[in-house]
C-alpha cells in the first residue's frame, strides 16, 4: 500500500512581525493527506503563528513569513494572502473573531465564498450542523460559544476546504460541547476525506483527536511523534495531561523546570 | 407647501451625496474627504460627453455615470489600495491630498469658468407645478426618483446579494473576511466605484438643475454633516441624517436668514456629537475606530 501523498510541508519557518519581532522559529512540519495533526504548546508558544503563517497573513497584520518555505500539495503559499490561499482548499477557523458578528446565521454561510469542488457547499454546512438551520436568522454575535464554534466550522465548510486549520477548537466550551464537536469533525474528516491542523492547548482534547502531534515552546517545535507517543511521554504526562507521579510539582518548580530543561530543540 | 418642496429636495441632494460617504466608510473605514470632488469630477465628465455627443444626450448621460464609477475604481487601485493596512489617519489625510489634487485638475482641464451641461445636452429643466402653489423642476424630481432609486439598490445589494454580504462581511471583520475566500481589494475597489458613481450621479443631477463650477464641492462638503449625524455606518442613518440637515436649513433660510446656509449643517453636526457622537444610527465601536 502507498504511504499518504504529503499535503502540507513547512520547512524551517520564521515569522516576524513588525519587521522585528520574532515570534516562530526553525518551525518544521509535515502532514500527511487524511491526518490530524495536533499543534501543542502553551500560550505565547507560536502555535497560533505557525497556523496564521500557514494561512496567510494580511497586511494590517504586519506579519511575514521571513526564512523558510511553506508548500500546499507542491504549490509554494508562504506570504501569500488569506483568500488566496482559501482558494487553493486551505482554510482556517480563527480562534477568536471566528464568525461575522453583525451578518445572520445564514449571511454567515453567504459571505463565504465556495469552493470549486461542488456547488452546494452551503448544504453540506447545514448538513454536518443541523442546529445551525433553526437558528439561520439569528445574528452571529448573539450565539453561545458552541453555537459560534459550529458557526465557524460550518462556514469554513463552504470554502471547500482539503485542509482545515482549527485554531483552539474547545477553548471557553463546555466539556459535553468540546466532545460533541470532535466527534463531528472526526465524522467530517471521515466522509469528506479532509486534513486537519489542529491547535490546542488543552492536550486531552487534542490528543484524543489526533494521529500526529508537535509540541511548540518559544517559537520552536521541541517534541514531536505519535498520538501514542507523546501520550506516554513523561513530560507531556506530566506538564499537558496533568499526570503527577509522586510529589505535585508547584508552579514555581514547573518554571523553573522549562528554563533548565531545552526538552530537545 | 413649497417649503416641504424645498426639504424633500434638499434632503434628496444630501442624501445621494452622503450614502457614498457611508459605503467607503462602511467597507474600509475610510473617511472619504475628497467626496466632493469627486462628485464635481462626475459632473464635469458629464459637461465633456455632453459636448462630445451633444445628439445624443442618453448616451452622454450613460458614458458620464459609467466614466464615474471607474474613476472611483481606479483612485483605489492608484492609491487607496497603498493605503490598505495602514492607519486610518494616512489614509484620510490621502484623501484630503487627492481632494486638493482633482479640485486643481478640473481647473486645468475644464477651467475656472461657469459651465452649463443642460444646455450642452440640448435639453430644457422644465418648472413641474404640484398641488397648491407648489413647483418642482424637473431635474430636481429626477433627482428624487434616482435618490430612491439608488438607496433601494443599495439596500437590497448589501442585504440580499452574495457580493453585498461579502461587502459588509469585509467591514466588519475584514482578516475573516479574506480568510472566507473574499478578495478585500476587490469589494474594496467596488465600494469606491459605487461610491463615486452615486457622487458623480449628484453631481451630474445639481449642474443639470443650476451650473458647473468649483462652488459644488461646498455641496459634497455639507452632505458630510448628514452621514455622521445619521451615523457613519448606517446608509438608513445617512438617509435620515439627510433629511435633518435638510429641515434645518431650510427653515433656517426662510424664517432666519439665507446666509445661515452654509453653516446649518455644521451646527447641527455639532449639536447631534455632543449628545451622541456616533450619531444617531451608527454602532458605538465605530467611533472608537476613528
Amino acid at each position: 500500500m502507498d504511504a499518504p501523498e504529503t499535503i502540507l510541508s513547512v520547512e524551517k519557518i520564521e515569522v516576524t512581525y513588525h519587521r522585528v519581532v520574532t515570534a516562530v522559529q526553525g518551525v518544521s512540519m509535515t502532514v500527511k493527506r487524511g491526518q490530524i495533526v495536533a499543534l501543542l504548546g502553551n500560550n505565547g508558544a507560536g502555535k497560533t503563528t505557525t497556523l496564521r503563517a500557514i494561512s496567510g497573513f494580511v497586511g494590517m497584520d504586519d506579519a511575514q513569513v521571513s526564512e523558510g518555505s511553506i508548500s500546499y500539495k507542491g504549490q509554494r503559499t508562504e506570504n501569500r494572502q488569506p483568500h488566496e490561499v482559501t482558494r487553493l482548499g486551505v482554510v482556517l477557523v480563527p480562534e477568536r473573531s471566528k464568525v461575522f458578528e453583525n451578518l445572520t446565521v445564514a449571511e454567515n454561510i453567504l459571505a463565504a465564498v465556495p469552493g470549486k469542488k461542488s456547488k452546494s457547499q452551503a448544504a453540506v454546512a447545514y448538513e454536518y450542523f443541523p442546529q445551525l438551520v433553526r437558528l439561520r436568522e439569528r445574528e452571529a454575535g448573539y450565539l453561545s460559544g458552541g453555537e459560534r464554534q459550529m458557526l465557524a466550522i460550518a462556514s469554513a465548510l463552504v470554502c471547500a476546504p482539503e485542509l482545515l486549520l482549527v485554531d483552539e477548537l474547545s477553548l471557553g466550551l463546555a466539556p459535553r460541547v468540546v466532545a460533541d464537536l470532535i466527534e463531528r469533525l472526526q465524522l467530517i474528516r471521515g466522509e469528506l476525506g479532509l486534513t486537519i491542523v489542529l491547535v490546542e492547548q488543552n492536550a486531552t482534547v487534542a490528543l484524543e483527536l489526533a494521529d500526529y502531534g508537535y509540541v511548540m515552546e518559544n517559537g520552536r517545535i521541541v517534541l514531536d511523534g505519535t498520538a501514542d507517543r507523546l501520550r506516554s511521554h513523561d513530560d507531556i504526562r506530566e506538564f499537558y495531561l496533568g499526570h503527577v507521579q509522586g510529589e505535585r510539582r508547584n508552579y514555581r518548580d514547573v518554571k523553573q523546570y522549562r528554563r533548565s530543561r531545552r526538552w530537545y530543540g | 407647501m413649497q417649503l416641504a418642496v424645498n426639504i424633500v429636495v434638499l434632503a434628496a441632494i444630501y442624501a445621494l451625496i452622503s450614502c457614498g460617504y457611508v459605503l467607503i466608510y462602511r467597507v474600509s473605514r475610510v473617511l472619504n474627504l475628497a467626496h466632493g470632488e469627486l462628485m464635481l469630477v462626475g459632473a464635469y465628465l458629464l459637461y465633456s460627453t455632453a459636448s462630445l455627443l451633444g445628439g445624443n444626450p442618453l448616451t452622454a448621460v450613460a458614458m458620464a455615470a459609467v466614466l464615474g464609477l471607474l474613476v472611483g475604481v481606479l483612485v483605489y487601485v492608484l492609491l487607496m489600495r497603498r493605503m490598505t493596512g495602514e492607519m486610518v489617519l494616512a489614509a484620510v489625510l490621502c484623501t484630503i491630498a487627492l481632494g486638493v489634487m482633482l479640485r486643481g485638475a478640473t481647473v486645468l482641464i475644464w477651467s475656472a469658468q461657469v459651465r452649463h451641461p443642460m444646455e450642452a445636452l440640448g435639453w430644457s429643466n422644465p418648472s413641474l407645478v404640484l398641488f397648491g402653489d407648489a413647483r418642482i423642476s424637473l431635474i430636481s424630481a429626477i433627482l428624487i426618483g434616482a435618490t430612491a432609486v439608488v438607496y433601494a439598490a443599495l439596500f437590497g445589494f448589501l442585504g440580499f446579494t452574495r457580493w453585498g454580504i461579502r461587502m459588509r462581511a469585509a467591514g466588519q471583520n475584514p482578516l475573516l473576511a479574506s480568510q472566507r475566500g473574499i478578495q478585500l481589494h476587490g469589494v474594496y475597489a467596488l465600494a469606491w466605484g459605487l461610491s463615486t458613481f452615486t457622487a458623480g450621479l449628484a453631481g451630474m443631477l445639481i449642474s443639470l438643475d443650476s451650473s458647473l463650477d468649483g462652488t459644488m464641492t461646498m455641496i459634497g462638503l455639507k452632505a458630510f454633516p448628514a452621514a455622521l449625524v445619521g451615523g457613519l455606518d448606517s446608509l438608513a442613518g445617512a438617509l435620515i441624517g439627510s433629511a435633518i440637515i435638510a429641515i434645518a436649513e431650510v427653515l433656517l433660510i426662510q424664517f432666519v436668514n439665507p446666509l445661515l446656509s452654509d453653516v446649518v449643517p455644521f451646527f447641527v453636526l455639532l449639536a447631534v456629537l455632543v449628545i451622541r457622537p456616533w450619531g444617531l444610527f451608527g454602532s458605538k465601536e465605530e467611533l472608537d475606530r476613528v
